[in-house]
């Protein structure tokens, strides 16, 4: 220990750090001796007093007026840092006002383009389930005015014995279409469902609800000398109908 | 220097109070001139140097750490640094200007010594020409040990040693100075 602060004594990094004439890290080594040790401390001490007594040994009087000019130009250096102080805060403010309203403002932006694109695929929803709708009127228009159109009543029997159906077919347009306007009821676990046979197989049309628009047309798929078929099956629908089950036929 | 008036003018300086500027001028200011003015050798150069050093200090002022330095080393580093880049500044600036007189840049003008320099001036007479010669080149010339070593043609070692032993020398004079002014108030 003693040896180390003896080297340390003895290189000249404490007359370089009096100086000022050190590099950081010197420096830093300097400070943490000085602090550490009470020896270095001293010297760094006597160090200080011999450089004011050796400077003082080359004092002159000042000349006259300049302690005005100093004290006048301190003053003006504080005035101007207080007025740089004064737009250091105004521009501070103002930036954070900038950037506050630049946040918000892109937020807003975001905001609207996902508001957009929601609007934009809205409308293309829309537009797309027009399109069928309008189709489907049309085709049903089709259907309806066209003189060859033939209107079947759909009879019941069974359970379907009060249903009142009327099926509408065109085989120049291979369409058809059936409007269900009354269904009797059925036991709470039971529903009524629409087949198609389309060349020899059957097609499930669904379930016929019973608060539907009487005015309502079912599309059918239209096959030469298809047969469409009402079943009474249980709650949820049938995947495949059984012939014991049918209520009403109707023929193309 | 009373430590007291050192510590009143640290805290002075701390709460930026301009009077510490005042106070530092009517304290320190003939010192940190004649410092100025041995490094830059010319009245007019070294009035600028302390004024660019008065205003560093008070700029500075909340850096000043008085648990590293004392004021005065704190002032005098200031000064002198600013003292040596406006040397270099002139220097760079003559060696462009051909034309100049070195003499018109490196008037050494001190019109008169006051007596109470004087004393002091004693004071550093007594300091061994060797020891004050390699002081005055790290101190005033800005000279790296090294260069001083070249400058001077005296080994690095002796340089240090010479630095060491002049600075603590000084200690001594000024000790004996004191203790000789003690005795003769006392005997007055």
């Amino acid at each position: 220990m003693k040896e180390k602060i003896n080297t340390f004594l003895a290189s000249d990094l404490l007359e370089k750090y009096l100086l000022g004439d050190i590099s950081k890290e010197e420096a830093q080594q300097t400070e943490r001796y000085i602090a550490m040790y009470p020896e270095v401390r001293e010297s760094y001490e006597e160090l200080q007093k011999n450089l004011q007594i050796f400077a003082q040994q080359y004092a002159l009087p000042t000349p006259q007026g300049l302690k005005e000019a100093i004290l006048s130009a301190a003053k003006q250096e504080k005035r101007l840092g207080r007025r740089f102080y004064k737009y250091a805060v105004a521009a501070s403010v103002a930036i954070m006002l900038f950037a506050g309203t630049s946040y918000f403002l892109w937020d807003q932006n975001r905001s609207l383009q996902e508001e957009n694109t929601l609007v934009t695929k809205q409308i293309k929803y829309l537009e797309s389930n027009m399109m069928s709708q309008l189709e489907d009127m049309r085709n049903q228009f089709i259907v309806l005015n066209n003189p060859d159109t033939r209107k079947v009543q759909v009879k019941g029997k069974k359970e379907g014995k009060d249903l009142k159906a009327v099926a509408y077919i065109n085989p120049v347009k291979k369409l058809s279409f059936i409007n269900v306007g009354e269904l009797p009821e059925l036991p709470e676990n039971k529903v009524f469902q629409l087949w198609a046979e389309v060349n020899g197989e059957l097609v499930n049309l669904g379930i016929i609800k019973e608060f539907e628009d009487k005015e309502k047309l079912l599309a059918m798929p239209y096959g030469e000398k298809a047969i469409g078929y009402i079943t009474v099956e249980p709650q949820g629908g049938n995947a495949s109908p059984s012939v014991d089950n049918i209520v009403a036929n109707i023929s193309f | 220097m009373s430590t007291l008036i050192e510590k009143h003018i640290v805290s002075l300086l701390a709460e930026k109070d301009d009077r510490a500027i005042a106070l530092l001028y009517e304290n320190y200011g003939d010192t940190l001139y004649g410092v100025a003015h041995k490094v830059v050798k010319d009245q007019d150069l070294a009035q600028d140097v302390l004024q660019e050093s008065f205003i560093k200090i008070w700029k500075k002022a909340d850096s000043y750490d008085s648990s590293k330095a004392k004021l005065f080393t704190w002032l005098f580093r200031i000064t002198r640094n600013t003292a040596i880049d406006k040397l270099r500044s002139v220097n760079n600036k003559a060696n462009k200007e051909v034309q100049i007189d070195v003499s018109d840049v490196y008037n050494v003008g001190v019109k008169g010594i006051s007596p109470d320099h004087m004393d002091i001036q004693d004071n550093l007479d007594k300091l061994e020409e060797k020891y004050r010669i390699v002081l005055e080149a790290l101190f005033f010339e800005g000279m790296t040990q090294q260069e001083a070593s070249e400058e001077l043609d005296i080994p690095l070692g002796t340089i240090k040693s010479r630095l060491k032993i002049g600075l603590r020398e000084l200690g001594k004079l000024y000790g004996t100075t004191l203790v000789l002014a003690l005795i003769l108030n006392l005997l007055l």
